[in-house]
């Protein structure tokens, strides 16, 4: 496997010998031969092909996954894979999306384009009809997070407990004060807890009311230190970003709440 | 609010990656070579960007589990066990065998082959028979169901083979196994014999707490009221009893242990009938053994179909009057070899070598301190 650095540089013409395989991008409606030019991975002609009335987005490969050990050299491939997909939707419609390296290969019997074909036929129905439910949709990104210092500052300001708690630990002597003190951690873990609970139902209410699907993923960790992930969510809307911006601005302006909306996608969470 | 999407910069990469390793449509189809996710391509970024944890929860490992996985069925294939002329193969079936060797004892697992004359287990990975058996050799036959280090219960073949040795194996499919077995010996002209003739034999439990010099009179299943076996509360729990030539005990089968010992020259007397054990078990045979306890007389309750067996076995011992004890067992000094009376050897030494028990030897010690 020849995943060296040479072959991010683009400019690298593929090589022709081994082409047993076909690297798969995305499934597009249509059912022509259309040729989407050398902007694929390592500069590779991409183009379509068709079965019935759905097509396979590919170029030619050989029979291998490509593998590196090269932060760079991936990200790179990466970058075209998403520039093809994104291509492939301007030009041809309704995309449906594959992960990274998804190839398929020739046997022994069919060349690799007729295993595309028996592919697309064998899942058809199933292709059909993830392609109707994405029709005229795209992906966006949708990260809620807080920062716990002022969350924290605010419970106290709000919630009775928490504030007499607070204000007997000053009364205390230094000893006491520290039992107190994790009194109050532990009693502001549980609050904590509630409060982000509340909080993302209120959020996935309003971000449900101006969205078509929602898909709750894992939440990340933060990067920023006293910052803490809320929710991480995909969401598929054939509206305009602006309706489902505005609702996100209503969150993002709340003391201490902090929003990242990204996208538009093609929709890899909703294939 | 607008959304960010410059992917061509850094500043929504994480994002991308996010979608294009772990999402997209998925071929369950064998004509793919590979699916996004394939461990060797950008662990080292997606490690950097999600951290470890992260990594396994989306799966990253088990992907190359699968793969080394995959590699090595593919190597192994090569390795088939060959039979000798004119032995045909019947039927393969996974599962693993008991294998112990002094104090190495492991459950090795592999195929069974059945074939028209043996029985063996196969170990592909190391092209290795582990276990092997002609069929007419296999004697005996019993299965018992047995609680296994997980915790489920598994049901383990007991083969009681000529020449007194016992084989342990477990399979997979233990209905099949046995079919098979029954029939092949049979054809092979041996009629198998059941689990009375091979338990009588073989007793793995026991084998764990018996001492040197213990032999089982009697043993059967049965339960016991254990104190405090229920939340709060005594409670009648199954497990085994063995009188032996030093103690009657009783195997608790769940806690796997001894849960009730009373060394046999305590025991004063025994007796059944039969009574209401509580408001669900009514009219049950109980077996009450009386024994001498810290300082007064004690009684202790099992409740199972052998009871008259048991009455008969006690009074057979207690009519014996505790000549169990411990000056008749003996033990060989540590030292010489030679054979002597346990007390004997512990309280007075050796008299041929001079041997002291070192337990012995560190009161002399004290005494000649103190003086």
């Amino acid at each position: 496997m020849s995943g060296e650095t040479q072959e991010a540089d683009s400019k690298v013409v593929p090589s022709e010998a081994d082409t047993r395989g076909r690297y798969l991008y995305c499934v597009a409606e249509g059912s022509q031969e259309t040729d989407l030019g050398s902007i694929g991975i390592d500069g590779n002609n991409v183009y379509t092909i068709p079965y019935q009335d759905i097509s396979g987005v590919v170029h030619n490969c050989p029979a291998q996954p490509y593998e590196s050990k090269d932060n760079k050299v991936v990200e790179v491939w990466v970058m075209a894979h998403e520039t093809v997909v994104e291509t492939a939707r301007e030009r041809l419609g309704t995309v449906l999306p594959l992960g990274f390296d998804t190839i398929i290969k020739a046997d022994e019997e069919k060349d690799p384009e007729e295993m595309v074909k028996v592919w697309l036929k064998e899942d058809y129905q199933r292709l059909k009809e993830k392609l109707d439910k994405v029709k005229g949709k795209v992906e966006y990104g949708v990260q809620v997070s807080w920062d716990i210092k002022i969350v924290s500052e605010k419970l106290i300001g709000k919630d009775q407990e928490l504030k007499d708690l607070d204000q007997e630990i000053k009364s205390k002597p230094k000893g006491m004060a520290y039992m107190y003190k994790q009194k109050l951690e532990k009693l502001m873990r549980e609050k904590i807890g509630k409060e982000a609970e509340r909080c993302f139902k209120d959020f996935y209410e309003m971000i449900k009311g101006v969205t078509d699907e929602i898909k709750v993923e894992k939440a990340k960790k933060e990067e920023k230190p006293g910052r803490q992930m809320l929710m991480n969510l995909s969401c598929l809307t054939d509206k305009d970003a602006k309706i489902l911006g505005d609702e996100l601005e209503k969150i993002n302006n709340m003391d201490g709440f902090f929003v990242r909306f990204t996208g538009p996608w093609p929709p890899y969470s909703f294939v | 609010m607008e959304p960010v999407k410059e992917w061509k910069g850094r500043a929504t990469l994480v994002d991308l990656l996010d979608r294009v390793f772990d999402k997209g449509v998925v071929i369950h189809a064998d004509v793919i070579i590979s699916v996004a996710g394939i461990p060797l391509i950008g662990v080292n970024l997606r490690a950097a960007l999600a951290g470890m944890e992260t990594m396994l929860e989306y799966g990253l490992m088990q992907d190359m589990d699968a793969r080394t996985r995959m590699w090595e069925a593919q190597h192994r294939k090569s390795k088939e066990v060959s039979l000798r002329d004119g032995e045909e193969l019947i039927l393969k079936i996974f599962g693993s065998y008991y294998y112990s060797k002094g104090i190495y004892t492991a459950w090795k697992s592999g195929r069974f082959y059945f074939t028209t004359t043996r029985l063996f287990l196969y170990q592909q990975d190391i092209a290795e028979i582990v276990f092997e058996t002609p069929l007419n050799k296999i004697k005996a036959m019993a299965i018992r169901s047995e609680r296994s280090f997980t915790g489920k219960d598994r049901d383990i073949i007991y083969l009681s083979l000529e020449g007194g040795k016992i084989a342990r194996v477990s399979v997979l499919e233990t209905v099949e196994f046995e079919d098979k077995l029954q029939h092949l010996v049979e054809e092979a002209g041996v009629i198998l014999d059941g689990e009375a003739a091979l338990m009588e034999e073989f007793d793995e439990r026991a084998s764990s707490f018996l001492v040197d010099g213990e032999k089982i009179f009697c043993t059967g299943k049965i339960w016991h009221l254990l104190p405090e076996g229920g939340i709060m509360t005594d409670a009648w729990k199954p497990g085994y009893l063995y009188l032996t030539n030093k103690r009657l005990c009783w195997w608790y089968e769940f806690g796997c242990k001894i849960a009730f010992q009373v060394p046999v020259e305590e025991i004063t007397g025994a007796t059944k009938e039969r009574r209401n054990l509580s408001t669900v078990l009514k009219d049950k045979e109980v077996l009450d053994v009386i024994y001498n306890g810290t300082g007064f007389k004690e009684v202790v309750s099992f409740s199972g179909k052998e009871t008259e067996q048991w009455v008969n076995a006690l009074n057979k011992t207690i009519s014996m009057g505790g000549q169990t004890g411990e000056d008749r067992e003996t033990e060989t000094c540590p030292q010489c070899g030679r054979t002597a009376s346990i007390k004997e050897l512990l309280e007075q030494g050796c008299s041929m070598c001079g041997w002291v028990s070192p337990v012995r030897n560190k009161e002399v010690h004290k005494i000649k301190a103190l003086a």
